[in-house]
């Protein structure tokens, strides 16, 4: 296996390994926050041997767990959840799945993976230079991000790297794109019809058209962010500011423009995380409930769907922020009216289970409990799409809360799901059922008790992105909750140990795996 | 041309053509709400540029991809030449910088496909000229 | 089949979880405010159900459908079913939206004449108040007349504007808030007005409300502004209308 290889499957397995590590990175970085949020005065040795500067003596400073915060974000968001789900099981299975005998520019793709992991690299080394780590969150909004040095620690270079790695990571995301589309476009087999296609291939399909849409606008908002940093220019920064006691020479930029660039990327974004994720628990539900899915066509109609109304409800994201009071309105009818193809899937999923006979492997286990996340994530989010109610709601832990279940926890549900379903095709073996089966219930018991309680920091009002809560009447009041969500995280952090031994293991010395031993209809399964 | 060549260049076309609009529409919003706008000037030998590109296009009709080629490198070096004569610190001059330095990237990109490719990337350089146009209408006229 | 109940308590405790009375909304203290709450009620009441309809569902049909041995059924689809929860739906969902719509507008769309008009200031990690003196107008500000240390952080020239720390607003009184950063984005956010807009700078945002209830309140800013964001805390202070007159009176004297 050649490092630079071409083929598509080498190339799915890589961008497999990529995210496995990042989400290894994001993870216990996301514990590090946690541990600080209930223990804001600990002085943790740890810390000053990981951040001499960030935590002296131990002692996080609250920029050090801003930049660990949005470092997390960054990395779940990019180098996993756009990751895995599209370009690691969509390169090794797409081709697989239409008879094609690989995608339809190899170089390219090894080019696009490249690309993606030097733009983690360049991510990372934001953590080693002056200044550290970027503070300004994974949505980066100016001015706070274009001001440089004078805005903070991590704003210098490190918030430079960060916007360079994101520009990176648009040009290979784009690159990935037209590989995707072409290849469903051309190379399909003799016999193959658009609605001949599994829902996982037309899952690949629509995020590559989001994506080809939303990188090329992210694109170029990251090249006028970073042309504001250090070339001078007023894109985004407004005139007569006075920062830190210097007034600054520009004049009349739009903070809001960079927001609205953002979010026109950002919240189909969120399809880009979840759709290939809704493709694979189609599949893994009808295989393992031996029936046909559900209204197929529908499903397949409902994934456009999502794709076509993601663009025109990014304002969602903004009704707060100073914007035309009367788009808000526009904005929250289109957002409700995104949830109505999202609980087709919903209605759809559960009725491909009806009448069925239900296998419970471990597969199956995560995809049930993907469809069990994606409600409770749902659910929510008809309270954040109106903007009267998301006038006390935006910015709060009920965000942090909404997103986590139906972007984050539910699109690593997802993954799960695959590798325990393509495990034999990727390595001829099975991941172990039982370590497989523990590993579901801990995490699914765990996640709801992580995230579910963060509701109530939200209706109480408590802000997101606070280094500690102890500046507040009425965040004093809510520690007990925080240090129960803290616990939780610890637990479900250590259960995540099972999967990634089990995943080493199994490779080696799984059970050995027949051709198509859980009876799918495919062809990755059924042809050679 | 093979079809999948032919909708490879398509999709890059669509994603580039979606980078030149959010910068268009960057470029409307900015200059109605800031109140700092004065309009760039463009040279007369800029819009001569505009005949390399077209010229080149004509080039690429007749199978004549280096020559063709040459043109696509000579535009470049021109926008090159205008990108360095603007000051960053006017707003209209700065988005007239990101505009024609992104189009010579995209007509490196599409000079060197000639060059190499010939006929194969007929299609980009077609574009990258009436984006080209679009560009100088943008900067010169819109603004 | 654990799957199933498993499905069903943790649904189930998620419901409980929400129906305890410890974490919960502040007080409502405006008109506001009670319309918000009544409209939030609804809301969680809506999608409660939805969450306990599709969550149950689920579990049953995971547990009726469990493997035992029986012939699947060769059910594709069926149109009509899908149209019911399609259209069902999308009234719900549509309608929720519409229906909120009252109280956004009650804070944006509608403004009231006779408003006591109020600017406030944020930057990293402070808030500034200023109001009209005697002369009712707001005085001409300059960059660089700005002097934090010596009182004057919006950079006031002349006038007999009063500047002031402390948020102090009549209870029963219209009040708009005149909303400007001098730096990065901030965030005006009274949790017990219902109320939250960023402060953006370059921009002038209006904000409206009518606090029926003396007391203090805290106004955390809730939009991320670098690293001192989680201390910079405002206060605000609801005044009996004739206190509120005096204490602007002698503001004006000093
Ligand atoms: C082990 C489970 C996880 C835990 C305990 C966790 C915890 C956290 C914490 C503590 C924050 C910071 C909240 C704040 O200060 O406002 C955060 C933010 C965030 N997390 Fe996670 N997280 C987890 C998994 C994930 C996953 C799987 C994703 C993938 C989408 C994700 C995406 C994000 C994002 C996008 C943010 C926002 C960062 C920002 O505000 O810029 N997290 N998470
Ligand atoms: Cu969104
Ligand atoms: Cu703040």
């Amino acid at each position: 296996m050649t490092i630079f290889s071409t083929d598509h499957k080498v190339i799915g397995k890589q961008y497999i390994g990529l995210s496995l590590f990042a989400v290894l990175i994001g993870m216990a970085l996301s514990l590090v926050m946690r541990y600080h949020l209930v223990h804001p005065d600990a002085k943790v040795r740890l810390f000053q041997m990981l951040w001499p500067d960030g935590a002296p003596g131990g002692q996080m400073t609250p920029e050090l767990y801003l930049s660990l915060m949005t470092m997390h974000g960054t990395i779940m968001v990019f180098f996993v959840l756009t990751t895995a789900p599209q370009s690691g099981f969509g390169n090794y299975f797409l081709p697989l799945q239409i008879g094609a005998h690989d995608m339809a520019f190899p170089v390219l793709n090894m080019l696009s993976f490249w690309t993606t992991a030097l733009s983690f690299l360049v991510l990372m080394a934001a953590f080693v230079v002056e200044g550290g780590a970027p503070l300004s969150g994974w949505t980066a909004y100016p001015p706070l991000s274009a001001l440089g040095k004078i805005a903070g620690p991590g704003q210098g270079l490190g918030q430079d790297l960060w916007v360079l790695s994101i520009a990176l990571f648009c040009v290979a995301s784009l690159m990935a794109a037209i590989n995707f589309i072409a290849t469903i476009i051309e190379l399909r087999a003799p016999g193959v019809g658009y609605f001949d296609m599994p829902l996982t291939a037309w899952a690949w399909f629509v995020t590559a058209l989001i994506s080809l849409f939303a990188f090329a606008v992210l694109l170029a908002g990251g090249i006028l962010l970073l042309l504001d940093r250090v070339a001078g220019t007023s894109f985004f920064i407004p005139g007569g500011l006075v920062v830190s006691d210097q007034i600054q020479a520009r004049s009349g930029g739009s903070p809001i423009l960079f927001q609205h660039l953002f979010w026109f990327f950002g919240h189909p974004e969120v399809y880009i995380a979840i759709l290939p994720g809704m493709g694979v628990i189609s599949t893994v539900l009808s295989v393992f409930s031996g029936k046909k899915v559900f209204g197929y066509r529908a499903m397949a109609y409902a994934l456009l769907a999502i794709g076509g109304l993601g663009f025109l409800v990014w304002g969602h994201h903004m009704f707060i922020s100073g914007m035309s009071p009367y788009s808000s309105v526009a904005f929250s009818v289109l957002t409700l009216a995104i949830g109505v193809p999202s609980a087709i899937k919903t209605f759809n999923w559960i009725a491909t289970l009806w009448g069925g006979r239900i296998r419970f492997t471990a597969a199956m286990l995560y995809a049930l409990g993907f469809v069990s996340l994606f409600i409770t994530g749902g659910v929510t989010g008809l309270v954040l799409g109106q903007p009267g109610l998301d006038l006390y709601f935006h910015d709060t832990y009920f965000v942090v809360a909404h997103f986590h279940l139906i972007m984050g926890v539910a699109a690593i549900f997802a993954i799960f799901a695959a590798l325990h379903y393509w495990f034999p095709l990727l390595y001829g073996r099975f991941l172990n059922e039982t370590l497989g089966k523990i590993h579901f219930y801990g995490t699914f018991i765990g996640v709801y008790a992580v995230f579910v309680p963060l509701h109530f920091a939200g209706i109480a009002g408590n802000p997101r992105r606070y280094p500690d809560f102890k500046e507040y009447e009425f965040l004093k009041s809510l520690m007990p909750l925080h240090v129960g969500v803290t616990h939780a995280a610890y637990s479900l952090a250590a259960i995540q140990l099972l999967f990634f031994f089990n995943y080493f293991w199994s490779q080696r010395k799984g059970k050995l795996a027949d051709k198509n031993p859980w009876g799918a209809a495919t062809r990755e399964w059924t042809h050679d | 041309m093979t079809n999948v060549a032919r909708t490879g260049q398509t999709l890059l076309i669509v994603a580039s053509s979606m980078l030149f609009a959010a910068f268009t529409s960057a470029m409307v919003v900015r200059r109605a709400t800031g109140t700092d706008w004065i309009a760039p000037s463009v040279p007369v030998w800029l819009w001569a540029a505009a005949l390399l590109a077209l010229s080149a296009s004509w080039l690429v009709m007749r199978g004549l991809y280096r020559p063709a080629a040459l043109c696509g490198f000579l535009l470049v070096a021109s926008q090159i030449a205008y990108a360095a004569s603007l000051r960053m610190g006017d707003v209209a001059q700065s988005f007239a910088a990101v505009l024609v330095t992104a189009h010579a990237a995209h007509a490196l990109f599409g000079a060197c496909a000639l060059w190499w490719k010939g006929e194969r990337a007929s299609l980009f350089w077609h574009f990258a000229g009436a984006l080209w146009l679009y560009v100088l209408w943008l900067i010169g006229v819109w603004a | 089949m654990q799957v199933a109940i498993l499905i069903a308590a943790l649904a189930g405790a998620t419901v409980l979880l929400f129906v305890q009375p410890a974490w919960w909304l502040p007080e409502a203290i405006s008109a506001h405010a009670k319309n918000y709450d009544s409209h939030l009620l609804l809301t969680l009441w809506v999608i409660g159900v939805l969450f306990v309809i599709a969550q149950a569902l689920l579990a049953i049909t995971v547990f009726r459908f469990r493997d035992r041995g029986q012939q699947p059924s060769a059910v594709e689809g069926n149109h009509k079913l899908e149209l019911i929860w399609t259209t069902t739906t999308a009234v719900i969902f549509i309608g929720l939206a519409i229906a909120g719509q009252g109280i956004w507008a009650g804070v944006h769309l509608r403004s009231s004449a006779d408003a006591l008009k109020i600017e406030v200031l944020a930057k990293q990690f402070a808030w500034s108040y200023r109001y009209a003196g005697p002369d009712g107008a707001f005085a001409r500000t300059d960059v660089k007349a700005i002097d934090d240390a010596g009182g004057n952080p919006f950079g006031v020239v002349g006038g007999d504007d009063i500047i002031a720390p402390i948020l102090r607003v009549p209870a029963g009184r219209p009040v708009e808030l005149l909303l400007k950063s001098r730096d990065v984005i901030h965030n005006f956010f009274v949790r017990e007005l219902r109320i939250k807009q960023d402060v953006v700078p370059g921009m002038t945002i209006p904000l409206r409300f009518t606090a029926d209830k003396p007391g203090a309140y805290e106004v955390p800013c809730s939009e991320l502004c670098g690293l001192g964001h989680h201390q910079m805390r405002g206060t605000l202070v609801v005044m009996p209308p004739e206190e509120f007159d005096a204490w602007l009176r002698e503001g004006a004297v000093r």
